[in-house]
C-alpha cells in the first residue's frame, strides 16, 4: 500500500492543503518498502522529472497547482453525477484507474478530502475520516492562531498537523 | 446480484446507447443522460492525466510502446458501483451495478462481445451513431434477465 | 487452409512485388495454385468463420443498398446476388454426391429435399426446419422451406422503417439458382414470419416461398401419370 498524495479542499473550491509523497522511482516488484516520503507542502515544487526522451511526446507535466485544480473538478463532476444518479444521499467513495485510486471523504461542512493511493489500496474512507476529526480538527480548527477561514492555505500547514499527517498516513501503511 | 442499467459512449463522447435493467437509480431524462455522458468523458480524459506515477520502466526500454494511463475503471459509490470499459477504439462501456457486485469484468466483456457481433455485424448501423439494434437489445436482454434474478 | 488460401497481397520491398507489374489483376501464390487448382472434394468439410462471413454479407448488403429504390428492389438484388451461388453450387454438390446418386434431380420433391438437405448442410451445417406444401388448392405451385434462424440474418437488425425487409432474399436467391439450373424455373422469395406467438422463441424465423413457373407443374403432372 502506497500514498501518493493527500489534498484538502474546502467549501469555497480552493486548495488549502496539498501534500506529495514524491517517489522516484517505481519499485520493480511492487513490494519494496522504499517509499521515501520527500515530505513538501508547498505547491511549488513537482516531483523530480528524469528527462522525457525527445521521441515520447507526452504532456509536460503538470504544475501541482494544475493538478490539484484538475483533482478539484474530477470530483466535483463525479460527485454531482453520482447524486444525480444515486440519489442526493450517495456519496462517492473512490475510483480506480489502472494506476492509481483516489479516496474521497466530504465532511458536512463541505470540506473534501482526497487521497491517491495505489489502485490496491482497499477502502480508505475511514482513514480520511480520521484525518478530518482527530487531525484535521484538532490541529487545524482547535488551533487559537488558525483563521476561519484558510484563503490560500493560511494556517492549515502547520507544524503540529504537518507532523501527525506524516506520522498518521506512515502509520496506517 | 443486480445489474442497474448500460451506457455506451462513443468516442467524440456522445451517448450512443443507455438501458435499465432494475430498479435502482434515478430516472434522468435523455438530455440529463447526454450530459452525463459528456461529463464522465471529460472526467476520464483528466483522469488519465492525473497519474501520480511516471512510469520509469517505459523510459527504460525505449522500443516497446508504454501501456497508456487508463482512465477510470470502478468507480463506488454508497449505493451503486460503476465499471468502466474503454475500448482500443475508445468506445466505453458504463455498466451500473450494485456496490458489491462480483465478476463485473467478465459481464461488461460479454456485453462488448455482443456489440461486437450484434451491433458492429449489423448492415444497418451507422458507426458512432446511437445504437438501434433490435436483435443487439434482446440478446442483452437474455443475457443479463437470468443474473438480475439470481 | 493456409497453405492453400489464394495469394496475400504482396509486402512492399518483398521480391514479390516486382513480380507485380507482369500480372495485373489477379495475383497468384508463389506456388502458383490458386484456389482453381483443388481438387473440388478437398475442401468438404473445411468450415469458415463466420464472423468474417457477417462483415462480408454487411458490406454486401450495404452495397446492394445504394441507390435502391425501395425494399423490393432491394431484395431483387439480393437475391441477384444469390443467383449464380446457386447455379455453380448445383453443379458442385452434384459433382459431391456418390456417383450411383450423381443425378440431378427430377421431381419436384426430389429437388427441393436436394435443396434442405444437402444445399442447407453444405451452406449452413444443418439441414432446413422445415418443407410444406402450400394448403391453399389455388396454389398448387407454391412449396414453402422454413428456417428457424437463417444464418445469413444472425448479426442483422432491420430498422423499423423497412420491416418489410429480409436479408435472406440473398439465400432465397441462391434457391432459385439451384431451381433454375436443374429445369425448375421458379421465383423464390424471402419472408420474416417470427411475429406474434412463434415470434417468442424464433423471432427470426424465415419462410422461403418457392413458386414455380407453371410450365414446371405441368410437366410435373405428366410425369405423374406415366
Amino acid at each position: 500500500m502506497v500514498v501518493y498524495s493527500f489534498y484538502i479542499f474546502d467549501r469555497h473550491t480552493e486548495c488549502i492543503y496539498s501534500r506529495i509523497w514524491a517517489r522516484r522511482d517505481r519499485p520493480a516488484s511492487g513490494s519494496g518498502a522504499s517509499t521515501r516520503p520527500v515530505s513538501d507542502s508547498s505547491s511549488s515544487s513537482n516531483p523530480p522529472i528524469t528527462d522525457l526522451g525527445p521521441a515520447r511526446a507526452r504532456p509536460a507535466r503538470l504544475s501541482a497547482q494544475d493538478d490539484a485544480k484538475l483533482i478539484f473538478g474530477t470530483i466535483f463532476s463525479l460527485r454531482n453525477m453520482v447524486r444525480k444518479l444515486g440519489g442526493p444521499e450517495d456519496s462517492f467513495i473512490s475510483y480506480r484507474t489502472g494506476q492509481y485510486k483516489l479516496h474521497y471523504y466530504e465532511t458536512p461542512t463541505n470540506i473534501k478530502f482526497v487521497m491517491l493511493t495505489d489502485t490496491q489500496t482497499l477502502n480508505m474512507r475511514n482513514v480520511l475520516h480520521q484525518i478530518y476529526v482527530n487531525l484535521y480538527v484538532e490541529f487545524v480548527v482547535k488551533n487559537p492562531l488558525s483563521p476561519v477561514e484558510h484563503p490560500g492555505g493560511e494556517g492549515v500547514a502547520n507544524e503540529l498537523f504537518e507532523l501527525a499527517l506524516d506520522q498518521f498516513v506512515k502509520g496506517v501503511l | 446480484m443486480v445489474v442497474y442499467a448500460l451506457i455506451i459512449i462513443n468516442k467524440a463522447g456522445g451517448l450512443i446507447y443507455q438501458r435499465d435493467f432494475a430498479e435502482g437509480l434515478n430516472k434522468l431524462s435523455i438530455n440529463d443522460y447526454l450530459v452525463l455522458a459528456g461529463t464522465f468523458h471529460g472526467v476520464h480524459a483528466i483522469s488519465t492525466r492525473l497519474n501520480p506515477l511516471h512510469s520509469s520502466t517505459a523510459r527504460s526500454s525505449t522500443d516497446s510502446r508504454p501501456e497508456p494511463p487508463s482512465g477510470i475503471e470502478v468507480l463506488e459509490t454508497e449505493n451503486f458501483r460503476l465499471q468502466c470499459f474503454s475500448t482500443l477504439t475508445g468506445t466505453k462501456f458504463l455498466l451500473f451495478t450494485e456496490p458489491d457486485q462480483p465478476n463485473v469484468d467478465a459481464i461488461i466483456r460479454r456485453i462488448y462481445e455482443l456489440y461486437a457481433d450484434y451491433v458492429m455485424k449489423n448492415p444497418f448501423y451507422q458507426i458512432e451513431m446511437p445504437i438501434r439494434c433490435e436483435v443487439f437489445d434482446r440478446r442483452l436482454g437474455q443475457y443479463l434477465r437470468p443474473l438480475n434474478s439470481r | 487452409m493456409a497453405s492453400s488460401q489464394p495469394a496475400k497481397p504482396p509486402l512492399i520491398g518483398q521480391p514479390s512485388s516486382a513480380q507485380r507489374g507482369s500480372q495485373p489483376g489477379l495475383r497468384y501464390p508463389a506456388s502458383g495454385k490458386t484456389i482453381y487448382h483443388r481438387p473440388l472434394n478437398r475442401s468438404r468439410t473445411q468450415e469458415l468463420s463466420q464472423a468474417s462471413f457477417a462483415y462480408l454479407f454487411g458490406e454486401m448488403v450495404s452495397y446492394a443498398q445504394k441507390r435502391v429504390t425501395g425494399i423490393q428492389d432491394l431484395e431483387k438484388r439480393l437475391n441477384t446476388q444469390g443467383h449464380p451461388i446457386g447455379l455453380k453450387l448445383l453443379d458442385l454438390l452434384l459433382y459431391r454426391e456418390p456417383p450411383r446418386t450423381q443425378t440431378r434431380p427430377l421431381h419436384i420433391i426430389a429437388l427441393l429435399q436436394f435443396i434442405t438437405t444437402i444445399l442447407w448442410k453444405h451452406l449452413f451445417s444443418r439441414p432446413a426446419d422445415a418443407l410444406e406444401k402450400s394448403s391453399n388448392p389455388e396454389t398448387p405451385d407454391e412449396y414453402m422451406i422454413s428456417d428457424n434462424e437463417p444464418l445469413v440474418n444472425q448479426y442483422i437488425s432491420v430498422p423499423k422503417e423497412m420491416n418489410q425487409l429480409n436479408c435472406a432474399a440473398f439465400v432465397a436467391g441462391i434457391i432459385e439458382g439451384v431451381c433454375d439450373g436443374s429445369g425448375f424455373p421458379a421465383r423464390v422469395t424471402a419472408h420474416s414470419v417470427g411475429k406474434g406467438e412463434e415470434g417468442e422463441l424464433w423471432p427470426g424465423k424465415t419462410v422461403f416461398l418457392v413458386k414455380f413457373q407453371p410450365e414446371v407443374v405441368e410437366r410435373e403432372a405428366y410425369l405423374g401419370r406415366t
